[in-house]
């Protein structure tokens, strides 16, 4: 899992990289809240955070607070590191949006625990959203195929009577083949959408737009 | 070709596939008889022997599934074919359990149908 460390003292940020890096993050650096904040916008930037409380310009619970203003639909874990330690310090930092907090200096191995608590949220967040995903997908799937169906099976059927009708060498007939060929599309495509049994998508349009990948998303 | 006079019903809620069903008559020379609704089809069920069923499972009041339960119950020897616009794998094997003899799923090629009445006895 990747995660931020956002420190603007180069000593702890080295000492953090390298130890988180050690326990298996993936760690991006930001050297104050803004850079942070920055970075933030990228996509795929790191849902977990490690927030020093004192920096310059965006400290720490200005970032948290920014971060729960105007993030709010998104799951950030923020471990706010901090060398104060009086509760009325620690109640403003919580209610800030920080989701924990640790002492400095810090000990290892509560730091490692408290983030593998942090990586975990983060986690069941992430497979509870992929699985209201697929639901909606599945629903989606099951009204489509069922609304679909039912005019692709009317357009079908009388397609194949109407062959049924005309001559061998009739022009017509092969009019006729194409728009068979045509249901068959439809109706390949909508048993793809019974199948579905994953959350998958892909780039649309020059990848501005993100849509479902049908294939990837069904079961063979 | 054998011309067995076959008696079919085929129940779907969809009046264009209903008539779609009846012009089937023409094409392969049996008797095709269509309801709306698993009622319906209840009250033909109980004065007429149909060798073939062809049931949509998608009905308003009683579903298909239960109405293929209840043909069942009065003619254990009848054909049920499910032809369903939506069908789920559990759907599926309701559908086994229930004494169905298969199932298509929409849209399905008339001469699939045609096949599958063919093979009845």
């Amino acid at each position: 899992m990747q995660i931020m460390i956002v420190d603007d003292d180069p000593t702890s940020r080295t000492i953090l990289q390298a130890v988180l890096e050690k326990w298996g993050f993936e760690t991006m650096l930001a050297s104050d809240g803004e850079e942070a904040w920055n970075l933030m916008q990228q996509e795929n930037s790191p849902r977990l955070l490690l927030v020093d409380w004192m920096m310059p310009g965006i400290d720490g619970p200005t970032l948290c607070r920014k971060i729960r203003e105007e993030m709010s639909r998104e799951s950030f874990y923020i471990l706010m590191l901090t060398a104060r330690d009086s509760r009325k310090d620690l109640i403003m930092g919580l209610e800030s949006g920080a989701d924990d907090y640790i002492g400095k200096p810090w000990d290892n191995e509560e730091l490692k625990a408290r983030l593998n608590v942090g990586r975990r949220i983060l986690q069941l967040q992430n497979e509870s959203s992929r699985r209201q995903r697929l639901q909606g997908v599945l629903e989606m799937a099951g009204a489509v195929c069922h609304e679909l169906n039912q005019p692709l099976q009317v357009v079908s059927g009388y397609t194949e009577m109407l062959m049924t009708e005309v001559k061998e060498d009739d022009p017509i007939r092969e009019s006729l083949e194409k728009i068979l060929e045509g249901v068959e599309k439809m109706g390949n495509l909508t048993s793809k959408l019974m199948q579905i049994t994953d959350y998958q998508t892909r780039g649309y349009l020059d990848g501005k737009l993100s849509i479902i990948d049908i294939n990837k998303s069904a079961k063979e | 070709m054998n011309v067995v006079n076959k008696k079919i019903l085929a129940v779907d809620d969809e009046p264009a596939i209903r008539t779609m069903m009846k012009l089937l008559q023409r094409q392969a020379g049996w008797q095709v008889d269509t309801a709306a609704s698993a009622e319906e089809a209840l009250e033909m069920v109980s004065h007429e022997n149909y060798d073939v069923y062809f049931l949509d499972l998608n009905l308003p009041g009683i579903d298909g599934i239960e109405l293929c339960r209840r043909i069942k119950a009065i003619k254990p020897d009848a054909v049920a074919y499910a032809v369903t616009g939506y069908a789920s794998n559990l759907h599926k094997q309701e559908c086994l359990n229930a004494g169905f003899t298969d199932y298509f799923t929409k849209p399905v090629k008339l001469s699939e149908l045609v096949k599958a009445a063919r093979q009845v006895d």
